[in-house]
């Protein structure tokens, strides 16, 4: 359960004070597969990062699963971070120095993980990259990238992924297959997501949107979905992907995310 | 901890190439620290192992006067006490040497040493040609010599030398003897007589430079004892006594110091390279700026991404030193090829890196690594993960723990240094001046980049650039400047202090200086001396003969100062306990100006003495004090009546501290003397000549 109680962030820009963000107060329900939109320069990827607890607000508490996290300090943020979100960035940001492999196996190794090893090449299978397992960064497209990044956010098992802008560097191929392995997390994990666009048809395939506009929720569906489960909406069931179908363009892998094969161990 | 270690390897795999430089200063700095080190012990290893083949006896009794009969019967009955002792006497003194053959006018001055059939009680006398050396090669009028007088004279074995008023037939050429140390003073090459012979040399008499000495080998454990004793029994005369512990005690410390220097000289090696290292991390950090954030966004608390790039740093100190100790080894073994086939001691030495060193290298390399590296590591507590969200700067910012952390790293140094140096003072003094400088060097950079700040309104598309990377965000302006001024200060700093050493050590060779001087001429030599150096075939041009004698100071009565007695001078005079060269005059010197007092005209039958201003000072002597000097045994009691300025380093006639006034009748002046000719004659060129010749 995410929860935002206002909420604001303001900023100083030169010697004004600059509202990013107006109070504002919303909450998303566990397992909730959430579209946050708007338009550049609304206030979506502040949201994001304060509900990550990247970014800390100006007025307002956020809470993850009944813990204010505007209280806890770097440390146990990070810890916070490592144990219940994963993130999907824009540019990916993995690690160059790291192999995909390491890369995904990273914040299991954080956490102590014993079966870090287990778990990160089950991941990349998850991802159909187990043949690109051992390449760095440099060497995968950027498909093969953007893929790698959503197997590290699934690494730890988190019951939230954020993802800002995911297809923003993306052809339109891969773009629809890292969603459609995003909506199959949030069909078989049953993990919230909240996804940062400014793409309408990304935004439809979640199920409740909130639209941002000068720093303001200026519409949100979240009250209106309650109950409505992804599965329904975007008829992703385990082990196939029927929301690929009608699409021309073909992406760089197949898409195999499936839940049945395991329960994460941790 | 796995992932700390986990992600060292990993990090450390895959930017190794750029972290080279950082390795390589390291190896640097630390190859110098252990390669000094390495050799000052190696070579401290052969005098400790030869130390009593240094002075070739257990216990060294000297003396520059003759034996009185008190003195001997008191050694014989110490040495009686201490359980009986194996003894042989020696004399050394300095003289001239020249063929037999008068037709030949060479002449050397040399070492001359008259042992006894005992000597030396450790060590060998090594004979050139692996001839066995035995006494009975020297009695008789023989003697034994180094190679180089031969040349110098040009005679060969076999060939016979005049010495003093007798006459020698060279047996054999020495490579090696015991009691002639390393890097000591020599006036001339040495030549080894029989003692019973150098009587019929007459270079004995009074005002003789020669020195007796009773060498003694005994039992260890009484050593210390029978000198203790005898300082105790002679400490109103003029022998001193030491044992090999003294001078490997002496040896010892002027090791320590040669150490000392060398370290400090290598710890600041590796300090300049632990600013390039500091300079490495910090570019290394903004470039995993990142990756930093990544690692904070997927739940590493900074702790742990401190802790492996802190792990990688020591791993690439660890290498580093040890690739250092690697390159210390193949530097000193080029030594001994350096050396050849010298027969010196420093020959003997076993060269090789002494575990000590490598240790200390391996562990101030580390140190160094890690005490350059942390302050900016510290930085990765402020990357913000949310810059992967958004583009912002990381800047560079200062909190209670950074400054907590730069008081230790600077305390840490200072103790490093101390350590490096044994001395707190001079850890705080090198420190300090590092810190004062970089700080002359922090602003001498703004100032650099305020200087230039016009051009980069210049229309040359590079220059304008080149001036804007100057101030830009991550500029590592400063940083460069800093090491390249410390490095540029350290050197000229090195160099400046060898030049002053050397020019305190080195002769100035003036167009007036002498370049020749003649030692110990006796009195009846005075007026032959005379004839020689004026007559037509060998004409010196100019020449002064400079009347010295060797004297102690025995007693002071004065204003400030009252000493009684040779033990009080020793113990409570500043530094008026030495033997001093004295000399007579009714003129002051070139170099010389009275400060206090007036200088003579003439002769006057009243003892009148002459100070030099500095031990007058030290000493707190004044003019109408009344000082006690004995002289060779006889006593004189002048009275100060002036105190004079010397410069030192324009004495071309010899600097002297005392200065009597001439016509005293307590003593006779003329026994030794010093003739000193010039380079500006004809004839003095063709006597140097002959003397090459």
């Amino acid at each position: 359960m995410i929860e935002l109680r206002e909420v604001s962030k303001t900023v100083m820009s030169g010697s004004e004070p600059l509202t990013i963000l107006h109070p504002m107060s919303l909450e998303i329900p566990h397992g909730r597969f959430v579209a946050i939109v708007g338009p550049s320069g609304s206030g979506k990827s502040t949201l994001l990062g304060l509900i990550a607890g990247l970014d800390a607000p100006s007025s307002g508490e956020v809470l993850i699963d009944g813990v204010d996290i505007t209280r806890l300090d770097e440390d146990a943020l990070a810890r916070l971070r490592g144990e219940k979100i994963g993130f999907v960035f824009q540019f990916f940001h993995l690690i160059p120095s790291l192999t995909a492999y390491e890369n995904v196996a990273v914040p299991m190794e954080i956490a102590g993980a014993a079966d870090a090893r287990t778990r990160a090449e089950m991941l990349l299978e998850e991802v159909s990259l187990t043949g690109r397992a051992h390449h760095y960064p440099s060497q995968l497209s950027g498909g093969e990238q953007q893929r790698v990044a959503l197997a590290r956010a699934l690494a730890n098992d988190p019951s939230i992924v954020l993802a800002d802008e995911p297809t923003g560097n993306l052809d339109s191929a891969n773009g629809r297959h890292i969603m459609e392995l995003l909506r199959k997390v949030h069909g078989s994990r049953g993990t919230t997501v909240v996804l940062v666009t400014h793409d309408a048809e990304l935004a439809a395939m979640a199920d409740a949107r909130l639209v941002l506009r000068d720093g303001r929720v200026v519409e949100n569906t979240l009250e209106h979905t309650l109950g409505l489960r992804p599965i329904d909406r975007l008829g992703v069931v385990p082990g196939g992907v029927e929301g690929r179908q009608g699409h021309g363009e073909q992406p760089e892998g197949p898409l195999v995310l499936s839940s049945s094969k395991k329960e994460p161990t941790r | 901890m796995m992932f700390v270690l986990r992600m060292a390897v990993r990090e450390t795999r895959s930017s190794w190439r750029r972290l080279l430089f950082f390795f390589i200063c390291i190896a640097i700095g630390v190859a110098a620290i252990v390669a000094l080190r390495s050799v000052i012990q190696s070579v401290r290893g052969v005098f400790g192992a030869e130390a009593k083949s240094l002075i070739a006896a257990d216990v060294l009794i000297g003396t520059s006067r003759d034996w009185t009969a008190e003195a001997r019967q008191t050694i014989e009955r110490r040495l009686s006490d201490a359980g009986g002792a194996e003894r042989t006497e020696t004399i050394e003194t300095p003289t001239m040497v020249r063929p037999a053959d008068r037709s030949r006018p060479v002449a050397k001055m040399a070492e001359l040493r008259a042992v006894q059939k005992a000597f030396p009680l450790y060590g060998r006398v090594d004979l050139q040609g692996g001839q066995p050396y035995t006494h009975a090669l020297v009695e008789g009028h023989g003697a034994l010599v180094r190679p180089e007088l031969l040349t110098s004279i040009g005679v060969s074995v076999g060939d016979q030398i005049a010495i003093g008023q007798a006459t020698f037939t060279i047996r054999g050429l020495v490579t090696k003897e015991p009691g002639r140390g390393m890097g000591e003073f020599s006036l001339g090459p040495r030549v080894i007589i029989d003692y019973d012979d150098l009587s019929s040399t007459g270079l004995l008499g009074f005002g003789s430079r020669a020195r007796r000495m009773i060498l003694v080998k005994m039992p260890e454990e009484r050593v210390e004892s029978l000198v203790l004793t005898l300082r105790e029994d002679f400490k109103e005369e003029f022998i001193n006594t030491r044992s090999y512990r003294s001078t490997e005690d002496q040896v010892g410390r002027d090791f320590d110091r040669a150490e000392n220097y060398l370290s400090l000289v290598g710890l600041i090696i590796v300090i300049l390279g632990g600013i390039a290292v500091s300079s490495v991390t910090r570019v290394f950090i903004l470039q995993k700026i990142r990756s930093i954030a990544v690692l904070k966004c997927v739940g590493a608390r900074s702790g742990q991404i401190i802790a492996v790039y802190v792990l990688q740093v020591m791993t690439l100190g660890l290498a580093g030193s040890l690739l250092g100790v690697g390159m210390a080894q193949g530097a000193i073994a080029a030594i001994p090829l350096a050396l050849g086939s010298s027969t010196s001691i420093l020959a003997q030495a076993h060269y090789g890196v002494t575990w000590s060193a490598a240790v200390q290298g391996v562990g101030i390399g580390v140190l160094v690594s890690l005490l350059f590296s942390v302050v900016p590591l510290l930085q990765v507590r402020f990357i913000k993960p949310s810059l992967l969200l958004r583009d912002e700067a990381t800047r560079r910012r200062s909190d209670w723990t950074s400054i907590g952390v730069l008081v230790a790293v600077s305390l840490a140094l200072v103790t490093l240094t101390a350590w490096q140096a044994s001395s707190l003072k001079v850890g705080v003094v090198v420190c300090s001046g590092f810190a004062g400088l970089a700080v002359i060097l922090h602003f001498a950079g703004r100032g650099l980049i305020t200087l230039v700040a016009p051009l980069a309104s210049s229309r040359s598309f590079p220059l304008r650039h080149a001036v804007l990377h100057l101030s830009r965000p991550g500029n590592q302006t400063r940083v460069i400047l800093l090491a390249v001024g410390l490095g540029a200060f350290f050197i000229v700093g090195v160099r400046s202090l060898q030049a002053s050493l050397l020019s305190e050590f080195s002769i100035q060779v003036a167009a007036d200086a002498p370049d020749m001087f003649l030692l110990d001429i006796q009195r009846g030599q005075a007026d032959g001396m005379r004839a020689f150096l004026g007559g037509r075939p060998h004409g010196a041009g100019e020449f002064q003969l400079i009347p010295v004698l060797r004297a102690r100071v025995v007693g002071v009565s004065g204003r400030e100062t009252t000493l009684e007695g040779v033990d009080e001078v020793r113990q409570k005079g500043a530094s008026l306990g030495r033997e001093f060269t004295i000399t007579y005059r009714d003129h002051l010197e070139a170099n010389e100006r009275v400060v206090e007092g007036a200088f003579w005209s003439g002769p006057s039958p009243d003892a009148e003495v002459s100070i030099e201003r500095v031990i007058a000072e030290r000493s707190r002597i004044h003019v109408g004090d009344t000082m006690r000097f004995d002289i060779l045994g006889r006593s004189i009691s002048p009275r100060v009546t002036s105190i004079r300025d010397v410069e030192w380093r324009e004495a071309r006639n010899g600097g002297f501290v005392f200065v009597f006034r001439p016509g005293a009748s307590t003593i006779s002046w003329s026994d030794s003397r010093t003739s000193r000719s010039s380079t500006s004659t004809r004839c003095s060129r063709r006597f140097a000549t002959s003397c090459r010749r």
